[in-house]
């Protein structure tokens, strides 16, 4: 069985040399571009640049991969529901009366017949699936090519109380541990003849239920034994404390964060001032 | 010689923690002199690590409770300084490698109590190459904790304590999580810091033959409360008090005291090899050394037949790229009890897993019973081949002894009347049936395990794998489960045990297998292979000190004994039982 773990990149390019802050704009600004916009046409091509810049830095081709792969029951989930049931939301969208059809149940069908699926729900749940791609494509991009020392003086510099950086570090440290331990449990469990090879999705949720106890005690135990050794080094949580490293922006900083800053402004213009990433605008990227 | 200075005080301390039933200390007064090496020792549960944490203030501050009494670190009170003020001046390193290092580089691990205690970053800069040289571990300073070894890691961890300049280093078990090439790092790190440094060290430890060697001073602890404080000699030379406290004496202080119990007067009992070496030298000098050769040992039963397990020409590249296991073959035969050796990332765990396809074989078979693993899933395996790993949590997920132990048998179907038979067995086996209704994990340590091992009994595997069974366990809880392998053995099971502790197994194991850079380097029965120092040396693992005064005992002879029974018996004239 594999598991999606955090990692490190190991190609050491010019965006791995740049500073925590610059990136954090840049995830908090793709977050929200993302988050406004509805269009499918343009999340697409948002989707597919952060996934370019991910495999641009490093991110391996097989993580990506295997996010898309776990997202993709609910993205399927998605498709159906928006297809057959988001007839109101896309009439306050664009104003439609009556709305494309892909296809139609024969109407003897039982349950199902005349349910008829259409081009522009399909299209709305598209921009919801690229939406939740960007989003979570943008993590990688910005956490794996940064040391975790350099996230914590970026992070607090960028007035980050230390406190909620030493806690986010702190899981970005341990949750490769947690990790482990889910895979040792479930070693556990097929050595007491459970076929993880055989089993159908429902089963294998109850089993993941059955990890939760001993996880989550043996995480407790964890937690508990981290805060002894926390206060054993002094850990007060305080930000009154001195750091290694410093953090300095430099040039190519500055241009990340100009560069953002400004499709940032360009977007939100584009959108409120022309309706350019609604649903539906423009009409010359409008595919259905 | 001027007199001792004082660096840290325990005055009449008892303490529970809030909802313990009684005090984990009691009425402990102590004192710690500046420059000394003092040894805690004592079973589980005695209040080592309670004690551990008391001198940096740890108990109370942070874990309430109750307190009495007092106790003092260069001076301050513990009740009354704060836990950072105190961490100033008491550096403390846990058991536990991986959770003791909260950073994710070298130099930050080592920054972070500096940073926190707000010195300035052009100290920390310099202090942090110096601590580094002091437990050799320069140049690392970039590198990722996860790339270090268990001992490098504990070196780290001890590098940390250092930066802080602390007038007292507090260690508890930190060599119980490793290997004996990580154990033997730590000990010679602790022992350079003292000796050279005369930094002050307060080290819990089980490990009896290093603490005999290193300690200044020892203090035993029972139950909560101190009944004995002296030298290594002074302790140590009372085994049967130590024997009757769940404790082990160093090997050479058990062979000598039989010694003298077989009517041979030792007027001083050895507790460290080098000791007992000369003092053998001495006998034989003196031409008072006669010694009864053995004469007789079983011999060694020689497999004949289909083999139950057969490994051939295996395999195993990690994804890493690492070569775990290069060109492994070996049989192992029905109701054969094998040891399985090496030291940490010889390939000892990568091939047992293979035996139940918890890893496929980059190249090479495996057979169980004559059939490919290839061919059977991991359930289909596990019914033949139980496997007991290091930690009984992780293999605990259910809410009731009974649903544990049952948990495979419904997994495998069995017919309801099969499963409660089973179950039962197993637990009555393992003396756990009044328990069936509680939650394992409600249970002591030494109960959880037993817990899985009779979970894994109740499908009737052929082979049971113990892997690191005693990791982590005092002398008492490691016979326990040894105990076990060996009732299971005598019932007719194939027993395969991975461990680091070889004096624990002349008692339990027949045949060796010793393990270096994912290859075989000897495959031979014990008492051969406990016999071949060189080889052992070779993969960092050493021989139980018997071995070492057993080669001490014959001018021209090797003989082959393995534990302080057989080489007292030798050396007080006494035949050894059995049949060469």
């Amino acid at each position: 069985m594999s598991t999606l773990t955090l990692q490190t990149v190991e190609r050491d390019s010019f965006f791995t040399h740049l500073d925590f802050r610059p990136k954090l704009f840049m995830m908090a600004t793709i977050t929200i571009v993302a988050f406004v916009w509805e269009n499918p046409v343009m999340e697409c091509l948002l989707t597919l640049a952060v996934m370019l810049a991910c495999l641009a830095v490093g991110v391996k081709f097989s993580y990506i991969r295997k996010l898309v792969v776990i997202m993709l029951p609910f993205d399927i989930l998605l498709i159906v529901t928006q297809g057959f049931f988001a007839e109101a939301l896309i009439r306050s969208r664009t104003g439609q009366t009556a709305l494309t059809p892909l296809f139609t149940f024969p109407a003897h069908w039982f349950w199902v017949g005349g349910a008829s699926m259409s081009v522009e729900g399909v299209a709305y749940a598209m921009n919801v699936v690229f939406k939740t791609l960007t989003m979570t494509l943008v993590i990688p991009l910005g956490i794996f090519t940064t040391d975790v020392n350099t996230m914590i003086v970026g992070m607090v510099q960028a007035r980050i109380p230390y406190k909620l950086a030493f806690i986010f570090s702190s899981t970005l440290r341990f949750f490769p541990l947690l990790f482990e331990e889910i895979q040792s449990i479930i070693e556990a469990q097929r050595l007491r003849g459970l076929a993880f090879e055989t089993m159908g999705p429902v089963k294998r949720v109850r089993v993941y239920a059955k990890v939760a106890v001993p996880l989550i005690l043996g995480a407790m135990v964890k937690s508990q034994m981290l805060e002894v050794v926390l206060q054993s080094k002094a850990f007060s949580g305080s930000p009154d404390r001195t750091y290694l490293h410093e953090s300095r922006l430099g040039v190519g900083d500055y241009i990340l964060f100009a560069f953002f800053a400004l499709f940032f402004v360009a977007a939100i213009v584009a959108y409120f001032g022309w309706g350019i990433g609604r649903f539906g605008k423009p009409v010359f990227i409008n595919w259905f | 010689m001027g007199t001792p200075t004082l660096i840290a005080t325990l005055d009449k301390v008892s303490y529970m923690y809030p909802r313990s039933p009684e005090p984990v200390l009691k009425d402990i007064s102590l004192e710690i002199y500046k420059g000394e090496f003092l040894g805690v020792i004592g079973p589980t549960g005695a209040g080592k690590t309670t004690l551990c944490l008391t001198l940096n203030g740890i108990v109370p501050q942070f874990f309430g409770g109750r307190f009495f009494g007092h106790a003092t670190v260069v001076g301050l009170d513990t009740l009354d300084h704060p836990i950072s003020t105190l961490a100033r001046h008491v550096g403390t390193v846990f058991e536990d490698p991986e959770t003791q290092i909260t950073a994710t580089s070298v130099e930050n691990e080592i920054a972070f109590a500096l940073e926190n205690l707000k010195v300035p970053r052009e100290e920390i800069r310099a202090r942090i190459p110096r601590v580094l040289e002091a437990v050799r571990l320069e140049g690392t300073e970039k590198k990722h904790p996860h790339e270090l070894s268990g001992g490098q890691k504990q070196r780290l961890a001890i590098a940390a304590a250092l930066a802080l300049q602390p007038e007292l280093l507090v260690l508890d078990e930190p060599t119980s999580q490793l290997d004996p090439v990580g154990a033997q790092e730590v000990f010679a790190t602790v022992r350079e810091l003292n000796r050279e440094l005369g930094v002050t060290i307060v080290m819990a430890s089980h490990a009896a033959e290093e603490m005999a060697e290193y300690a200044d001073r020892l203090i035993l602890l029972a139950h909560g409360a101190l009944v004995k404080t002296g030298t290594p000699d002074e302790l140590y030379n009372a085994v049967a008090y130590l024997e009757a406290n769940d404790l082990r004496p160093p090997q050479v202080a058990s062979t000598f005291s039989l010694i003298n119990k077989a009517g041979r007067a030792v007027p001083k009992i050895p507790v460290r090899l080098e000791e007992g070496l000369q003092t053998l030298a001495a006998w034989r000098q003196k031409a008072q050394l006669h010694v009864q050769p053995p004469t007789a040992f079983p011999r060694p039963r020689i497999p004949s037949g289909e083999p139950l397990l057969s490994v051939k020409d295996l395999h195993h590249i990690y994804s890493n790229g690492t070569h775990a296991l290069a060109g492994v073959s070996l049989d192992i035969h029905k109701g054969e009890y094998v040891l399985i050796i090496g030291q940490n990332g010889a390939g000892k765990s990568t091939l047992v897993k293979h035996f139940l396809r918890l890893l496929e074989p980059t190249q090479g078979r495996v057979l169980v019973g004559g059939v490919d693993t290839r061919t059977l899933t991991v359930g289909e395996l596990a019914q033949r081949i139980g496997y007991v790993t290091q930690n009984p949590d992780n293999q605990i997920f259910n809410a009731t002894v009974w649903d544990e132990v049952t948990f495979a048998l419904k997994n495998l179907k069995y017919p309801r009347e099969e499963v409660v038979a089973r179950a039962t067995e197993s637990l009555e086996a393992m003396g756990l049936l009044a328990e069936r209704d509680q939650h394992p994990l409600a249970l002591p340590k030494g109960d959880r395990a037993r817990v899985v091992i009779a979970a894994i009994l109740a499908m009737r595997p052929e082979i049971i794998i113990f892997d690191e069974p005693t990791t982590g366990q005092d002398y008492r809880g490691a016979k326990y489960i040894l105990e076990i392998s060996r009732k299971l053995h005598a019932s007719g099971k194939t027993v395969i045990v991975i461990t680091h502790h070889l004096y624990l197994m002349p008692e339990y194991a027949e045949r060796v297998i010793v393990m270096g850079k994912g290859t075989i380097l000897l495959d031979a029965p014990i008492r051969q292979a406990y016999h071949e120092i060189e080889l052992l040396n070779s993969t960092y693992l050493t021989p139980p000190q018997a071995v070492f005064l057993a080669r001490a005992l014959g001018d021209r002879h090797t003989y082959p004994l393995l534990t302080p029974r057989e080489v007292a018996a030798c050396v007080a004239g006494q035949p050894i039982e059995g049949e060469i």
